[in-house]
């Protein structure tokens, strides 16, 4: 730890490895665009010969992307909207009191965020049938889904309330507030930033969501993306660049948002994630 | 009912409605359906009495019936392999290069932030992504070791049975190395800098500043890193169907993915459950010491 080196000399060597680390996505734009006989090459070209853009047209009419990529946006708008409903006023009234009633909320939350999905699917998917929930499998999938992502909105949610002040707040309810004036008017704006990150941030994660859509979700027209990229991925599969540019095109629209609220996210993200 | 009206909208009645709307619906989502996957552990449940309530008991014989299956042993191997496997990597890696981003550099904080982005891919683009970079023939991944001179031949990473846990593990290392690396950097940038200059004064080279004030200092955060670790490792389910599908013959397989294909697959939900629940053991436990090591900062 020679702290005096060469600043340039240690961004060089950051910049190396960050093209080392991100190469698996350099490699998926680059496949997407060699031709068939290209991507066997052997040894592989790490540079299309001769790019061919055709190809995102092509896969997106063939796999019928339009279809999956509604879906995916039905599924994640769905998730995103319930789990601010319910997650938001939730996370504040645990930012708020200390006892031990508020302890016990936020243990049983913490050990919710641990449940693995595909502990969970059995039980939904048995029970979803039996109320009859599956007719509808794209709700189906969404209120799953969110019961996912709740817990964990409400512990990164919590954190950022715990940073408004709570005089504003009661010099709102003795200006004759009610609590509900002083948490619309006063507090969530206060808050909104926190709030908008996280709510992008399980946008993200329900877009790509896929076990149970997988399991819950069987009629191929009301299917996310992450499903119908599945049906032609699999250990012997061989259209590669179909595949590189499918996944192109889904992670694309992801990798920008990210890009651009990177900040952001990174900071509503280790504010409270772990501590 | 007056009182209970400004209650609402005064008093503790907002806070009840606030909280209570939210854990009705997660216990529903959650408590609800963990009771009934141990019930379900306890049953014989087929096609047939899948829409009713009334189902045989069926007492430990599903528990019996997975431990004597042949694959068994194979996917608690496979299992550990890929938890102790992705969580060292995922550590080592991303707590090397949280240290590299504390040296002063420009950009180190823009730069360390764009490793982030394996986190927000869909895990099944990941997967593919891996997939095709760990093909036998074709794959890049063989071309660069065979370039470096590391290997000679072809490393069939997804059809050979020694190799394919480690590929799963491997694109798994990727995925999390980033949000190892971020929580690490939250526990390097809280200890005081003052500490290492009073070392280094004191003569202390770099790795006895490491080992005395370092890793003391970030006991609690690389505890709590490392059971987040074994949670999300347990959780991670996309990359199998995306890489190996658990293949060949097992070889890929680990009990996340092995309890879906009970439930999904065969269509025997008692099975898929009674995996889980077997499964579930241990996310209990890494979930205990999580709360354990965050419980302090949590009442904060």
């Amino acid at each position: 730890m020679t702290r005096v080196a060469a600043p340039k000399l240690l961004l060089v060597l950051a910049l190396a490895l960050a093209a080392v680390y991100l190469f698996p996505l350099y490699w998926m734009y680059a496949t997407s665009l060699k031709g068939a006989s290209e991507i066997f090459a052997n040894p592989p070209t790490f540079w299309p010969r001769e790019p061919d853009f055709s190809i995102f047209p092509a896969t997106w009419e063939r796999r019928t992307m339009d279809t999956f990529l509604w879906n995916s946006l039905v599924i994640a708008t769905g998730v995103t909207t319930l789990t601010v409903l319910l997650g938001t006023g939730c996370a504040y009234v645990l930012a708020r009191y200390r006892n031990p009633w508020i302890d016990i909320g936020l243990f049983a939350i913490l050990m919710l965020q641990v449940l693995p999905a595909s502990v969970m699917i059995t039980p939904l998917y048995v029970g979803f049938n039996q109320i009859g929930l599956l007719d509808y499998p794209r709700t189906a999938v969404i209120i799953a889904a969110a019961g996912k992502s709740i817990p964990f909105y409400i512990v990164l949610v919590r954190a950022t309330f715990m940073s408004v002040p709570s005089e504003l707040e009661e010099a709102a309810l003795v200006d004759g507030n009610s609590r509900w004036g002083a948490f619309f008017f006063i507090v969530l704006p206060l808050a909104r930033n926190g709030i908008l990150v996280l709510a992008i941030l399980t946008f993200m994660q329900a877009f790509g969501e896929y076990i149970y859509s997988k399991s819950i979700i069987t009629t191929q027209s009301l299917q996310p993306a992450s499903v119908g990229l599945s049906g032609f991925l699999g250990p012997n599969s061989t259209d590669w660049n179909g595949i590189m540019a499918y996944a192109a095109m889904y992670v694309t629209p992801i990798i920008l948002v990210f890009v651009i609220l990177q900040r952001r996210i990174v900071s509503g993200l280790t504010s409270g994630a772990l501590k | 009912m007056r009182r209970i009206l400004s209650s609402i909208t005064d008093g503790k009645g907002f806070d009840l409605i606030m909280v209570g709307v939210t854990m009705l619906f997660l216990f529903a989502l959650a408590g609800v359906p963990l009771v009934y996957n141990v019930v379900m552990s306890f049953q014989q449940v087929d096609m047939f009495n899948l829409n009713t309530f009334s189902r045989p008991f069926a007492g430990f014989e599903n528990y019996v019936a997975i431990v004597s299956q042949p694959e068994f042993w194979l996917v608690i191997r496979n299992t550990a392999i890929f938890v102790f496997g992705s969580i060292a990597g995922q550590f080592i890696f991303g707590f090397a290069l949280a240290i590299f981003f504390m040296l002063s550099f420009p950009f180190a904080s823009t730069i360390r932030g764009l490793f982030l982005v394996s986190w927000v891919m869909p895990g099944l683009v990941v997967g593919a992504l891996w997939g095709w970079i760990l093909a036998g023939d074709f794959g890049v991944l063989n071309a660069i070791l065979r370039g470096l001179g590391i290997i000679d031949g072809t490393m069939f990473w997804k059809s050979d049975p020694n190799l394919s846990i480690w590929a799963v593990t491997i694109a798994n290392i990727w995925l999390g190395l980033a949000f190892n690396m971020m929580l690490l950097s939250v526990g390097l940038a809280g200890i005081p800098r003052d500490l290492y200059e009073a070392a280094e004064l004191d003569g202390a080279n770099g790795w006895q500043r490491f080992t005395t004030i370092t890793l003391p200092m970030m006991r609690s955060t690389i505890g709590a890193v490392l059971a987040l670790g074994l949670i999300y490792t347990l959780q991670q389910f996309d990359l199998f169907p995306a890489i190996t599908e658990g293949g060949p013959a097992n070889s890929s397989n680990v009990a996340q993915y092995w309890a879906w294909q009970w439930s999904f697959q065969l269509f025997d939900f008692a099975k898929g459950a009674t995996v889980s629940m077997m499964m579930l053991i241990f996310v209990l436990v890494a979930s205990i010491v999580y709360v354990r090591s965050t419980r302090h900062e949590v009442r904060g």
